[in-house]
C-alpha cells in the first residue's frame, strides 16, 4: 500500500506541474490546487500493488476437478504477472480462519477462498486484516475493494452435455449424480437437464444426491451411481469432486441395465488420460480469465465492484471432445453452442435446489 | 415409480445397503471389543482410514482383495498398538490418544495419497465373490447376500462368534471383567494390561479390515478422509448395542439400509427437499438412540487406566 502511494504522482505530478507554474497566483488559487493534490493522491492511494496471491482449498489440488483446476488456474496467473503464488491446498472443510490469518501476515494481496465453505470466514478475515479476498457463490456479499465474488456456473456447457446424452442415449434414461447441491453444482444439473428436454423430452432424467456435502466420498459416490445405473440410466452426468472417482468406478465395473456399456459425462476438469473407456465427456472450465479479471481489477481500484463467471463465449467453459463422441453428434453439440454464443439460445441459469428437481423427470412424473 | 421396481433395481439397493454396512459393523465389533476391555477408542476413524489406504495398496499392489484385507488389518494393528502402548502401558487420557490417532491417520494417509496416488487415481476391478449355492439365484436378495466377497460372510459370521465368546468363554469373561472390575481381574491371577492390549489391537484389526472393504470394496480406490466419520459411527453404534454383537450387526445394516433407502426415494422422485432425505439415516441413529440410550450399559472402568494396588 506503501508502494502505491509513491507510485501515484503519474496523476497527480500533473497538479504539482501546474501549481509551479502559477506561483504567482493568489493564495486562494494555491490553496485550491493543494486540495485537489492531497484528494487525488488519497483517491489513488487505494489503488493496490499486487505482488502475492494465494488460493485456499478444501483438497489438494490434484483431484483433476474443482481444486485443481482453481489451482492450476491461480498458478497459471501468479506466472502471467509475474506474482509470487501461496497455495495452501488441502485445508479441508473446517475452519479456515487460522489459515487466512497466516496467508495474510505472509503479505498475501489477494486470497482466492476456493471454496464455498470459506464464504463465512473469508470475509471477516478479510475486514480484520484488510487483506481482499475472492469468494464463491455469493455476490450479494461483495464490498468494494475487499471481497469480490466469483459464481461459477457451466450451465451453458452442461446444457450441450445434456443435448449429447439425450442423442446418445440408449435406453432412454439418463442420471445426474451429485455430491451436494452447492449453487454451482445446482445450475449445470439444471442446464444439463434442460439440455436433454430440449434434444429429446421423453428421455427420462433421474437425479440423486449422495449425501450432504459428501464431496470426498468415493464409497457413497459409487454406491449410488450403481442405483441410478440399476434404475435405467446408461448415462451419467457426475459431479463429485473426489466423490467423482467413485461414480467412474461404478460406470466401469457396471452394465447398463440393456447389458451395454455405461458412460460417464464429468464436469470441471478434464480426466482423459485416467480414462478407461467410459468418459463420453466433461465440462470444462478455465478459471485463468477469472482470476485474471481479479488482478486486474485489484490494480485498477475496482476489485469488488463486479462479479465474475464463466461462459461458453470466452471458452472458460468448454464441452470436451472424445473418441466415444460420433461427429454427427459432435457437430450438433457445436452447431447449438454457436446458437448460445450467437445469443439465438439463451440457457437459463437455475441455482436453487428445488427448481432443479422440479425439472427431474422422475419428480415431475409425482406432481 | 412403479417402472422403478424392477429387480435389478431393488437388488442394487439391497446390495449397496450391505455394501455400507460391513465397514460399520467390522469396526463396531472392534470398537464393541474394545469398550467392554475398558478402554474407550476414540481412535476408531484413523486406524480405518490406515487400514483404507494399506488395504488398496496392497489389493492394488498384490492384484489381491484377500492380500489387500490382510494388509489393511495389519495397518489397523499397529495404529492400535499406538493406543496400546500410550494408554495401556503408559496410561495416558485415552480420549486425546484418540483424537490424536485420528488426525495421525487423517494426515499420514493424505500424504501417502498425495505421493503415490494423486496424479494416476488408480481403481480396482470387481471384487471376488463366493457365491453361496441355490441362494446366491434367489431374485433380488441373491446377489445382495449370497454372492459376496468372503469377508462380508467372516463379518457376519464373527458377529455370532462373538456372541458366543462374550457369553460362554473365559476370553469373554476377562474382558468384561477388565471394564466392569479390572482389580478384581488382576487378583483372580489375569493381567489386566494383556487383557486390554489384546482387546485394543483387536479393535484395529477389525478397524483396518473395515477401512481396507471400504476402499477396495466400497470405493474401488482410495481417497484422503474417505471414511468420512464412518469411524464415529461405529462407537455410537458400539455404544448402543449395549455389549451386544448382535445389536452392531443390526445397527450397522440399519444404517446402510437408511442410505439405500435415501438414494431410492430420490430415483423414485419422492418430491421432498433432498436435505430432509438426507437426514434419514441420522434421524434412525438419533431415534434409536433416544428409545435405547437409557438402557446404554457401559462398563464403570471405562475410559480410566489401570494402576495395580490403586484406591
Amino acid at each position: 500500500m506503501v508502494l502505491a502511494v509513491l507510485q501515484v504522482p503519474s496523476f497527480g505530478s500533473e497538479e504539482i506541474e501546474e501549481a509551479r507554474v502559477t506561483r504567482s497566483r493568489t493564495k486562494f488559487g494555491t490553496l485550491v490546487s493543494g486540495l485537489v493534490l492531497g484528494t487525488c493522491v488519497a483517491w489513488s492511494a487505494g489503488a493496490a500493488e499486487v505482488e502475492t496471491i494465494a488460493i485456499l482449498t478444501p483438497e489438494q489440488g490434484t483431484d483433476y476437478g474443482w481444486n485443481q483446476q482453481g489451482v492450476d488456474a491461480a498458478r497459471e496467473v501468479a506466472e502471467k504477472y509475474g506474482l509470487e503464488l501461496i497455495p495452501a491446498e488441502g485445508l479441508g472443510y473446517g475452519d479456515v480462519r487460522p489459515a487466512l490469518r497466516e496467508i495474510a501476515e505472509d503479505g498475501a494481496d489477494l486470497m482466492i477462498a476456493h471454496a464455498s465453505g470459506y464464504n463465512t470466514a473469508a470475509p471477516e478475515i478479510a475486514a480484520e486484516t484488510g487483506v481482499p479476498v475472492a469468494i464463491v457463490d455469493l455476490p450479494d456479499d461483495m464490498k468494494p475493494g475487499l471481497v469480490a465474488d466469483y459464481t461459477l456456473s457451466g450451465h451453458e456447457g452442461s446444457y450441450l452435455a445434456g443435448i449429447m446424452a439425450a442423442r446418445m442415449t440408449r435406453t432412454g434414461t439418463v442420471g445426474i449424480v451429485v455430491s451436494g447441491e452447492p449453487p454451482s453444482w445446482n445450475s449445470q444439473s439444471a442446464g444439463f437437464a434442460l439440455g436433454v428436454r430440449a434434444q429429446d423430452p421423453d428421455v427420462k432424467i433421474i437425479y440423486a444426491v449422495i449425501g450432504p456435502a459428501a464431496y470426498g466420498d468415493a464409497a457413497g459416490g459409487r454406491r449410488v451411481t450403481e442405483s441410478v445405473i440399476a434404475a435405467g440410466a446408461d448415462i451419467i452426468f457426475g459431479q463429485g469432486n473426489g466423490s467423482s472417482f467413485g461414480m467412474i468406478q461404478a460406470v466401469e465395473t457396471t452394465k447398463a441395465v440393456d447389458g451395454g456399456k455405461a458412460w460417464f459425462i464429468d464436469v470441471i476438469g478434464d480426466k482423459s488420460e485416467l480414462d478407461q473407456g467410459h468418459l463420453l465427456s466433461s465440462v470444462v472450465w478455465d478459471l485463468v480469465p477469472v482470476y485474471s479479471a481479479m488482478v486486474e481489477d485489484l490494480k485498477a481500484d475496482k476489485f469488488g465492484t463486479v462479479g465474475y463467471k464463466i461462459q461458453l463465449a470466452d471458452d472458460s467453459v468448454r464441452i470436451l471432445k472424445t473418441d466415444h463422441i460420433p461427429a454427427e453428434v459432435w457437430d450438433s453439440v457445436m452447431a447449438i453452442r454457436d446458437d448460445i454464443v450467437s445469443g439465438k439460445t439463451k440457457v437459463d441459469r437455475i441455482s436453487d435446489a428445488q427448481e432443479v428437481r422440479s425439472l427431474m423427470t422422475s419428480v415431475e412424473s409425482q406432481e | 415409480m412403479e417402472g422403478l421396481l424392477t429387480e435389478v433395481f431393488l437388488g442394487s439397493l439391497l446390495f449397496g445397503a450391505v455394501t455400507a454396512g460391513v465397514p460399520l459393523l467390522l469396526s463396531g465389533l472392534g470398537e464393541q471389543i474394545s469398550e467392554k476391555a475398558g478402554v474407550l477408542n476414540i481412535g476408531i476413524e484413523g486406524m480405518m482410514l490406515m487400514g483404507a489406504y494399506a488395504g488398496f495398496a496392497g489389493a492394488y499392489y498384490t492384484d489381491s482383495f484377500t492380500l489387500g484385507f490382510l494388509i489393511g488389518g495389519l495397518a489397523g494393528v499397529m495404529a492400535a498398538a499406538v493406543m496400546v502402548v500410550l494408554c495401556v502401558l503408559l496410561s495416558m487420557n485415552q480420549i486425546v490418544v484418540g483424537i490424536a490417532i485420528t488426525l495421525g491417520g487423517e494426515g499420514l494417509t493424505a500424504l501417502l495419497h498425495h505421493f503415490q496416488f494423486s496424479r494416476s487415481y488408480p481403481r480396482l476391478g470387481r471384487p471376488e465373490t463366493l457365491p453361496v449355492p441355490w441362494l446366491s439365484d434367489l431374485p433380488i436378495v441373491g446377489s445382495a447376500f449370497f454372492d459376496r466377497n468372503p469377508l462380508v460372510y467372516a463379518a457376519v459370521l464373527l458377529t455370532v462368534a462373538l456372541v458366543w465368546v462374550f457369553k460362554r468363554t473365559h476370553v469373554g469373561l476377562n474382558l468384561q471383567a477388565a471394564g466392569d472390575k479390572p482389580a478384581a481381574l488382576d487378583a483372580a491371577g489375569v493381567s489386566v494390561t494383556l487383557t486390554r492390549s489384546l482387546a485394543v489391537l483387536s479393535t484395529g484389526l477389525l478397524s483396518g479390515l473395515g477401512g481396507a472393504y471400504l476402499s477396495t470394496i466400497g470405493g474401488g480406490l482410495f481417497l484422503p478422509f474417505m471414511t468420512g466419520g464412518a469411524g464415529f459411527i461405529a462407537i455410537v453404534l458400539a455404544m448402543l448395542a449395549r455389549g451386544k454383537p448382535m445389536w452392531v450387526l443390526f445397527g450397522a445394516f440399519m444404517f446402510g439400509g437408511s442410505l439405500s433407502m435415501t438414494t431410492a426415494m430420490q430415483v423414485a422422485g419422492v418430491n421432498i427437499p433432498t436435505d430432509v432425505i438426507q437426514m434419514l439415516p441420522f434421524a434412525m441413529v438419533i431415534l434409536v438412540l433416544i428409545i435405547f440410550a437409557r438402557n446404554s450399559y457401559l462398563p464403570p472402568a471405562l475410559g480410566n487406566p489401570y494402576h495395580r494396588g490403586a484406591r
